[in-house]
């Protein structure tokens, strides 16, 4: 799809982050709580008026209800809200952009602001207001660009156009960037081409995340280096610090791979590590792969061509596993863990009979193998326990981290000969993968916001670009330090990369054909992607009162769980929508169609929408049946 | 958690109505030290104090950047909406979740539209409206607001649980020939009599209308009355279920009534035999006249919220005391908003009452004064448009006419009781600026001049229309010559009396009434209509609405079952007409949702007189901040209608509006066939006598 950017997308009016306990007393001005604001060009007592008002307000109003203020709505203009820790923040919108949109949009800012930076608190006390304004215009300039209007209300992530890739080459893409969780240090990794993301392991918000840390350095090398940097090992290669939620440090460590992994070769010590590898990967293969592309048709055409090039090898283990976690990957998460849970507690039978039984199963469930093998590895009980607090703790917040320590002090008394035990199992697990040697982490810095909030845990985004290609990686902070593994991932992504690359390149667009005589948009919100014949080109006059009418269904249909259909109608244009969990999709057939509008009428063309969208979506890989 | 105030811009309440959730809420807030204070003044402060802060960002926000605050929302999902209507800032919060924004903004219009209809042109003054809602004597106060606190009370009450209000249309009961009946006799007996009286002291009967609970029976209208608008015929109802609720329990303990007429009976061939019995077991029910109607809403927490005003209890105001109401003529000259009448509502039996409007003798004072404050309005907006001159009088009356019909009015006045010097004082001023040849002439300076001539105009028009108490001669309908009409029309009525009770609760049913009245041989709603679960019409032209009705109470078992269920398609019904309503403002007239287990359908249609369905235009897009759309605040309606028309000159256009809920298992196209059967069969002219 062509990269066309509509001028008018930037939506965002205002922004602005206002510090309340720089402003306490009768005498302080405004302006010392003023942390950013945008547009910067504001003239001054414009912005203490606004971050004045609304901050007292919503103060106001936050203590009538007990409760913090979201959204904060005037004539002309919307705003959502976060009250956080004497924080405000504010971002307006026009009135007309969905109010789910809109904060959504907050959210995303400041969750980008904490990943990069850490805790907001902390970050203002160690860096300058001007350093970190910088930040903020670069986050707040990366949501907003390059995006359709389609793409904000859904806030959705800007994939490949998938419907024209060779659907061998997203299973290349998943295939490289299994190949890189060899490493243990490896949490998960993207693959993002020209910014748009062609497959990912993460969680979309992650995703999301990642690629504003990829498309600054792009831009960077676009404009020092030139497009055709040569690939030395240091241009290409680049990382940042990265703060994580306990949440999503969770969900990485509890990717399915993992368990297999772990599970799987501890069982098969004898067999060739390369074959059980092979056999996991294509088992998670669709499920990563999917994260690119939704359309059920697509999956069904990839295993068809792919069976065949693979089966020679490999078909007992194309099991019916692939099927189960290309449909429902939660499902396959919550179940993953138990292997490697089992084992464990063969291993440990000896002295847990005093233990609590539910602290035991929260903890090493929740703690993945990643996490195990790194706190045995570690030499002192205070180190461990430290990192599972960080690591491995269940929830979010103070309580789950006290739970957690609780049980290492109960612990602690026998830790040591049972630790020695999980270690002795481990190392073997680890001598038949034969990547990791014994190795000292770094003591994990964790910052904590507020009290009341879940700690922030620093880890490293690892890049490798080759051209317009990048692999994104979610490393462990020593990752950088172990030369071995670093060179190890390197250099066993590295031709993957290049020939994934060259073949992406050159992928011409498609030429715009003739156009349909419809539009569609769908959503995928388990991925959050979406896929459009919408050119993004503003000016369409069918485009405009499509994309109004996907605005207001979808704010509707957030609210409103139960509903499944719907069709609207003015007297120009009519939209079909239908949504499920995993999907919302959007129809419309283009003028000149419209028959008895507005009458009620069985007749009307109104209501052929529904299968005329099952019938012409099929094209597209989107399948209503 | 509910909460309505309005305030003045520096902050000063001048009204407010809370339930007790947010009461108890506010004096949690501040402490023990408030809940011994002296009732009512001790949470009228806690109130300004907490909203204070509120209100004062909001008049900073108008001045410095133009814009207003329209609403909050916290993560509890708390509602807060605002909405200024000149110098009074209006501010409704939920925090219960019964209320979505557009309901509260709603309340807001309905809470101003009700002052109107009390206060008059009073409100077209800010400042004199400021003292209006709250006078300075504690007594009267509370007296005032309990009463626009149990107007609002009631209209929520109605809001939530009475179709005719939530679609904003009146409901009639459908029952031919009485209804026919009915009108012939206020019209040759009733209004006739009343207005030939010699008791009636210059006032004129101009409506006379019977309502059984919210539902219209009978409706006449004088030769020489103009059309009472929908939203005022709203208004109105909404004051008489004030002055005599009805009892939602109480009307259920008759369910032997209910089996004779619902099932497999024919309600349009009920006739009533006049029995014997009749007359002695209606007599104990006959209320004695003067008696206090029991204030009947027996909900916890409106008494909770009333404790407060205890203290200051007045006995009600003698009930053959007209309401003094404020409605909208339109005559030949054209629209005079505002007008006075009064308002007798005669209760025959409980959940039956007759009203009558009447125009009071003085009414032409409100003509001129509402043409004279429309003209300073007129120049006001000229001159601050930068008009100077005789370029500022264009495209109206001569400022010379106005000065000579002012002059002579100011004439009129002198003699009588009306104290008008301040008028003439201002009046004189604003004379020697204009017209006197040393002065500055019709310019900029005039402005304040304008805005004093309007406020001492509603001042005179407050001391005429709005000072009933100080007038020591009772004009009114006498108190016999009120007696008297309602015993003519008890009498009318008498063998009808528990039929109709019985009737309004179940006007129109899915499984007992017929599609086609008068022909047994057909077929009911549901019969003719399989899956048809409920639907509701309404024809916006003239503000009338048909739907089964929906009994939820735990006694009655409706054809949607009972209690949780007919509650549950009760709640799908009300969100409905809100995410309709949504649409519509975007300029969406169809709407289906395939929703959980039901199938959804909305259709709004134009068609001409002869029923020849007009082809539909595009539908204005209404910004977020306009009114909510209904008609009893704000006419959305005579707008559209008036819009649509622009392109259909010389033909009379009418409006529908069809809302229907089927069982989602039902294919589309046999909904749709519904739908269409269905909005050509309810208003077929045989079907509706009265329209």
């Amino acid at each position: 799809m062509a990269e066309l950017v509509p001028p008018d997308s930037l939506r965002c009016n205002y922004f602005f982050l206002y510090d309340g306990s720089k402003v306490k007393g009768e005498g302080d001005p405004t302006r010392d709580g003023i942390c950013y604001f945008y547009p910067e060009e504001t003239p001054l007592d414009k912005q203490e008026l606004l971050c004045g008002q609304l901050a007292g307000v919503g103060r106001c109003v936050s203590e009538l209800s007990s409760s913090p203020v979201r959204i904060l709505r005037l004539r002309r203009i919307k705003y959502a809200i976060q009250m956080k820790d004497q924080f405000f923040w504010a971002l307006g919108c026009s009135v007309d952009v969905p109010t789910v949109s809109v904060c959504q949009f907050l959210d995303q800012l400041i969750n980008l602001f904490c990943f990069y930076n850490g805790s907001v608190r902390q970050s203002y006390q160690l860096h300058s207001r001007e350093t970190l304004a910088a930040r903020w215009a670069q986050y707040l300039s990366h949501i907003q660009s390059g995006s359709s209007e389609l793409q904000h209300i859904f806030s959705c992530l800007k994939t490949i156009d998938s419907t024209n890739v060779d659907p061998l080459l997203l299973l290349k893409a998943a295939l490289i960037l299994q190949a890189c969780q060899r490493c243990p240090l490896v949490l998960a990794g993207c693959i993002l081409f020209r910014g748009r993301v062609v497959s990912t392991q993460m969680s979309p918000e992650l995703t999301m995340k990642v690629m504003v840390h990829e498309s600054e350095t792009y831009s960077k090398t676009q404009t020092c280096n030139g497009p055709s940097a040569s690939s030395s090992f240091d241009s290409a290669v680049g990382s940042t610090t990265v703060f994580l939620t306990l949440s999503e440090l969770q969900y990485l460590q509890s990717a399915p791979v993992d368990k297999g992994l772990s599970s799987h070769s501890t069982l098969q010590k004898d067999a060739p590590p390369k074959k059980t590898r092979l056999s996991r990967t294509l088992s998670d293969m669709a499920s990563t792969e999917s994260d690119s592309t939704e359309p059920d048709s697509i999956q069904s055409s990839q295993k068809m061509c792919f069976s065949p090039c693979f089966s020679d090898s490999d078909n007992s283990v194309l099991s019916p596993a692939p099927s189960q976690s290309t449909t429902n990957p939660p499902n396959s998460q919550s179940q993953s863990p138990k292997p490697s849970f089992s084992n464990r507690k063969q291993s440990q039978e000896a002295g847990e009979e005093t233990l609590d039984e539910s602290y035991y199963h929260s903890f090493h469930s929740s703690g993945g193998a990643g996490s195990r093998t790194q706190s045995e590895e570690d030499g002192s009980v205070f180190e461990g326990n430290s990192y599972l607090n960080g690591g491995g703790g269940g929830g979010d917040g103070d309580l789950a981290f006290e739970t957690i320590f609780d049980i290492g002090e109960v612990e602690s008394g026998k830790k040591e000969s049972h630790d020695h035990q999980a270690v002795t199992g481990d190392c073997n697990s680890e001598g038949a993968q034969g990547v990791m040697a014994q190795h000292n982490p770094a003591p994990r810095s964790i910052t904590f916001e507020s009290p009341e909030e879940s700690p922030l845990i620093a880890m490293t985004l690892y890049l490798h670009r080759v051209q317009s290609l990048v692999l994104a990686l979610l490393v462990e902070p020593h990752f950088l330090s172990d030369t071995a593994s670093m060179e190890e991932v390197y250099h066993s992504s590295l031709a993957s990369l290049n020939g994934l690359e060259a073949h992406l390149r050159t992928i011409s667009p498609v030429a715009p054909g003739a156009p349909e005589p419809y539009i569609f948009a769908h959503f995928d919100r388990i991925q959050s992607t979406l896929t459009t014949n919408l050119s993004g080109r503003p000016g369409g006059a069918q485009e405009h009162p499509f994309v109004r009418a996907t605005s207001l269904l979808h704010s509707h249909f957030c609210n409103t769980e139960t509903l499944q259909e719907a069709i609207i109608r003015s007297a120009g244009a009519a939209v079909y929508v239908t949504s499920s969990v995993a999907h919302e999709t959007y129809f419309q057939q283009n003028r000149g169609s419209l028959r008895n509008s507005g009458i009620p009428n069985h007749q009307d063309s109104a209501f052929s929408l529904p299968s005329k969208a099952r019938h012409r979506l099929l094209k597209h890989g989107v399948n209503l049946l | 958690m509910k909460c309505l105030l309005i305030a003045s811009e520096s902050a000063e309440v001048l009204f407010h109505w809370t339930d007790s959730e947010f009461q108890q809420n506010v004096q949690e807030q501040y402490g023990a030290s408030q809940e011994e204070g002296q009732g009512l003044p001790a949470f009228e402060d806690s109130i300004s104090t907490l909203f204070a802060p509120i209100i004062i960002s909001c008049s900073t926000m108008v001045d410095r950047l133009g814009d207003s605050y329209t609403s909050f929302i916290t993560e509890s999902n708390h509602i807060y909406v605002l909405h200024q209507f000149d110098e009074c800032l209006y501010i409704a919060v939920n925090g219960d979740g019964e209320e979505g924004e557009d309901d509260l903004k709603r309340k807001i219009y309905v809470m101003k539209k009700m002052i109107e209809v009390l206060f008059g042109m009073v409100t077209l003054s800010s400042n004199l409206l400021r003292k209006e809602l709250r006078p300075q004597d504690t007594e009267q106060r509370a007296r005032l607001w309990k009463h626009l606190q149990s107007l609002l009370e009631t209209y929520s009450q109605l809001r939530e649980n009475d179709q005719s209000f939530l679609v904003e249309a009146v409901e009639r009961l459908i029952h031919p020939t009485l209804c026919e009946q009915c009108i012939e006799f206020l019209e040759r007996r009733l209004v006739q009599q009343l207005n030939s009286s010699a008791e009636r002291a210059g006032e004129e009967v101009l409506h006379a209308f019977i309502l059984v609970h919210t539902k219209l029976l009978a409706f006449y209208s004088s030769r020489s009355a103009s059309t009472l608008s929908t939203s005022d015929l709203l208004a109105l109802i909404i004051m008489a279920q004030e002055m005599y609720p009805s009892n939602v329990d109480l009307e259920e303990t008759g369910p032997e009534d209910i089996d004779s007429t619902s099932g497999s009976g024919h309600e349009s061939f009920y006739t009533p035999e006049p029995s014997p019995t009749d007359k002695d077991s209606n007599s104990s029910e006959m209320p004695v006249r003067g008696s206090t109607p029991v204030f009947e809403f027996i909900d916890p927490d409106i008494q909770m919220a009333e404790d407060s005003l205890q203290t200051l209890e007045v006995p009600p105001p003698d009930a053959s005391t007209p309401r003094r109401v404020f409605l909208d003529v339109s005559s030949k000259d054209g629209l005079y908003p505002m007008m006075p009448h009064s308002m007798y509502c005669l209760q025959l039996w409980p959940g039956i009452t007759l009203v009558l409007l009447t125009k009071i003798p003085t009414n032409a004072v409100a003509m001129s004064v509402y043409t004279f404050l429309e003209a300073f309005a007129k120049l006001e907006k000229r001159l601050r448009e930068g008009h100077e001159g005789s370029a500022a009088t264009r495209g109206q009356l001569t400022i010379h006419d106005i000065r000579n019909k002012l002059d002579k009015f100011i004439k009129a006045l002198g003699p009588s009781e009306i104290q008008s010097a301040h008028l003439q004082n201002v009046w004189t001023e604003f004379k020697n600026r204009a017209f006197s040849r040393g002065g500055p002439g019709l310019n900029k300076d005039l402005i304040p001049w304008c805005r004093n001539m309007k406020t001492q105009l509603c001042g005179i028009y407050r001391q005429c229309f709005l000072n009933s108490a100080s007038a020591d001669v009772p004009r009114h309908l006498s108190t016999g010559l009120q007696e008297r009409a309602q015993t003519m029309v008890q009498e009318k009525l008498m063998d009808w009396k528990d039929f109709l009770l019985v009737k309004s609760k179940r006007n129109i049913t899915m499984v007992s009434y017929p599609c086609i009245a008068l022909d047994p041989a057909d077929l009911t709603y549901l019969e003719e209509f399989p899956g048809l679960i409920h639907f509701i019409c309404v024809d916006r032209s003239t503000g009338q609405m048909i739907a089964p009705s929906l009994n939820i109470t735990e006694r009655t078992t409706s054809e949607l079952g009972k209690g949780p269920v007919a509650q549950f398609i009760k709640g799908k019904v009300w969100s409905l007409v809100g995410t309709t309503r949504h649409f519509l403002r975007k300029g969406y007239s169809t709407v289906t949702l395939r929703d959980g287990d039901f199938y959804f359908c909305y259709f709004l249609w134009f068609e001409n007189e002869t029923g020849y369905k007009l082809e539909a235009g595009e539908i204005p897009v209404l910004p977020d901040e306009s009114a909510p759309i209904g008609m009893l605040a704000w006419d959305y309606y005579r707008k559209l209608l008036r819009y649509y028309s622009k392109n259909h000159q010389g033909e009379v256009v009418k409006c529908y509006e069809l809302l229907t809920v089927h069982l989602g298992v039902i294919p589309t196209e046999i909904i749709l066939q519904h739908c269409r059967q269905l909005a050509s069969k309810l208003w077929e002219p045989s079907r509706n006598p009265l329209l």
